[in-house]
């Protein structure tokens, strides 16, 4: 079997699994509707008290796509990574995985591969099209859908390292509830998904700049909005260069702390 | 003899056994240490990040819909305690479709005691205290700024309106756990419910309309700080549905219980 088809022997299985759970799907869909009135009316709120119709370069409409976009791709990009390796530790099952022809990060990351195409079309899209629609064409519809399906695979990549770097602490101890909310609280925050990273103060901005979780809302929504000058190749080819780099970089450390944790391994019985 | 047994089952039964289920559940959570401080960690760095996103909100906007600063922390601090109680005692709802869905379960069944109370008593989630700390801080902080009078009238109703609202967030919680009797993998019901309280530190008066009455009655998160805060905020102009709200709290509790334990009596049958 050649590698190609092995991977999208996983892809197809994905997608087959998600396809199971279609009344999850209607129901995320509709809390998603939901949570887009609650952003709605609260930012409505927030801009009428204010006097002023931009707010650090971002208008109403700005503010609302990029914050319910960020739900979206947050529901998109969901992994179980750490929940996954920590049950596989605790009931041995991962040497199976340490046996299979293929490499676990490898593995992971194809299998979860059929699940994200199934929950691209099935709710990142309606929901994208919802939000185009109540925005009245907000969203600028150009090159900049495509450079956002760019952006928005590169953000897919540096989430699963950032998962995939964080999932072996498992192997050091069983606090898996511990380190998911941490890794969840700190990248939903410094990535500007709880807030944009727009109206940061600027101490706190040039931090964050620095940091690898922009790379996985705030770039790929900033680059769909054509803010920061992402609307020209001298402001878009940085951008994406960045979250390349990111991906290169958090890949290479996830790969180096994976092999030494492995190491720590030992499973009891058989 | 039974009604004997009976009558001994009042509140300080209940009580008593609580008392003895909690220390074992403590005894364990002790033996992992680990776990336990990254857990409150975590805890506290959720609170910490909810912070700052207020702090960078009101960095760049002085008011929302007529409430400043310290109205805003008010309503932030009283969610936060409001929240406390479901987080603490009823966090073993989180557990319920596994159990369901393994059969474990059906130990609760064979007891001689209420299956909702022994579920839920099973587990109680120290690092909910962090949280319950924070917003007593923040809560005390905005009181004393606001200068709402501190007389025993004051603080009767603090406690009775925080006890009360507490109630609706544990009752969302046990509606979307009980989903589970019915609907396999129902987890998704819970995470969804959970994200909503985000918004219960926002004045419901931005809402209008369809989605007012959604958050006043079927989501009913608006309970949640909002209408018990008016209570204090604006004390020359409370409207009805604050003063009714721990009615309602209890109505929406008794509600939840009903179909919890309606999803029990479901599991009963299925035999197996």
């Amino acid at each position: 079997m050649t590698s190609v088809r092995k991977m999208t022997a996983l892809t197809r299985a994905g997608i087959t699994e998600s396809l199971q759970f279609r009344l999850g799907t209607a129901v995320t869909l509709f809390a998603n509707l939901i949570y887009l009135a609650l952003v709605y009316y609260l930012w409505k709120a927030i801009y009428a008290s204010s006097g002023t119709d931009v707010v650090n370069g971002m208008t109403f409409y700005d503010t609302m796509i990029y914050l319910i976009l960020a739900t979206a791709i947050f529901n998109f990009l969901e992994m179980f990574i750490v929940w996954d390796m920590s049950r596989a530790i605790q009931s041995g099952e991962i040497i199976m995985h340490l046996l299979k022809p293929m490499r676990y990060r490898k593995y992971i990351f194809w299998s979860y591969s059929g699940s994200l195409v199934m929950s691209f079309v099935q709710t990142f899209i309606p929901t994208f099209l919802v939000v185009a629609i109540i925005t009245r064409g907000a969203i600028p519809m150009g090159w900049n859908l495509l450079s956002f399906a760019v952006s928005l695979l590169l953000a897919l990549v540096v989430n699963y390292n950032i998962e995939m770097l964080v999932a072996p602490i498992c192997l050091y101890t069983e606090s898996t509830w511990g380190i998911n909310i941490v890794k969840e609280t700190i990248v939903l925050l410094l990535s500007g998904a709880t807030i944009p990273l727009a109206f940061f103060p600027e101490g706190l901005r040039r931090v964050v700049d620095y940091l690898p979780f922009r790379a996985v809302y705030d770039i790929p929504l900033r680059v769909l909005l054509k803010k920061g000058g992402t609307d020209t190749w001298q402001g878009l080819l940085p951008a994406l260069g960045l979250q390349l780099v990111w991906c290169i970089v958090l890949s290479i450390l996830g790969n180096l702390f994976w092999n030494r944790a492995v190491k720590r391994i030992t499973v009891n019985g058989g | 003899m039974e009604k004997s047994l009976r009558q001994k089952r009042g509140f300080l039964f209940y009580v008593s056994i609580y008392k003895k289920i909690l220390l074992q559940d403590l005894k364990s959570k002790m033996s992992f240490r680990a776990d336990f401080i990254i857990s409150t960690f975590g805890m506290v760095l959720t609170n910490l990040s909810g912070f700052v996103t207020f702090m960078i909100l009101f960095h760049n906007f002085p008011s929302i819909n007529g409430w400043d600063y310290h109205h805003m922390l008010f309503l932030y601090g009283f969610s936060l305690i409001a929240l406390t109680p479901v987080q603490c005692f009823f966090d073993n709802n989180w557990n319920l479709r596994f159990m369901v869905r393994s059969g474990d379960f059906i130990k609760y069944c064979f007891r001689p005691i209420n299956v909702f109370f022994y579920f839920i008593s099973e587990v109680f989630d120290v690092k909910g205290l962090g949280q319950f700390a924070f917003g007593l801080a923040t809560f005390i902080y905005a009181w004393a700024h606001i200068g709402i009078p501190v007389t025993a009238v004051t603080i009767a109703e603090a406690v009775l309106f925080l006890i009360t609202a507490s109630l609706f967030m544990i009752a969302l919680m046990n509606f979307a756990a009980a989903t589970c009797f019915w609907i396999i993998n129902s987890g998704y019901v819970m995470v969804i419910m959970f994200r909503f309280k985000d918004f219960a530190k926002y004045p419901a008066s931005i809402f209008n309309g369809v989605f007012r009455f959604i958050f006043t009655f079927l989501i009913p998160i608006a309970f949640v700080a909002y209408y018990p805060s008016l209570v204090f905020v604006t004390p020359d102009n409370v409207p009805l549905l604050s003063w009714l709200s721990p009615l309602i709290g209890a109505l929406f509790f008794w509600l939840s219980y009903k179909f919890w334990m309606l999803g029990v009596r479901k599991y009963d049958f299925t035999g197996s």
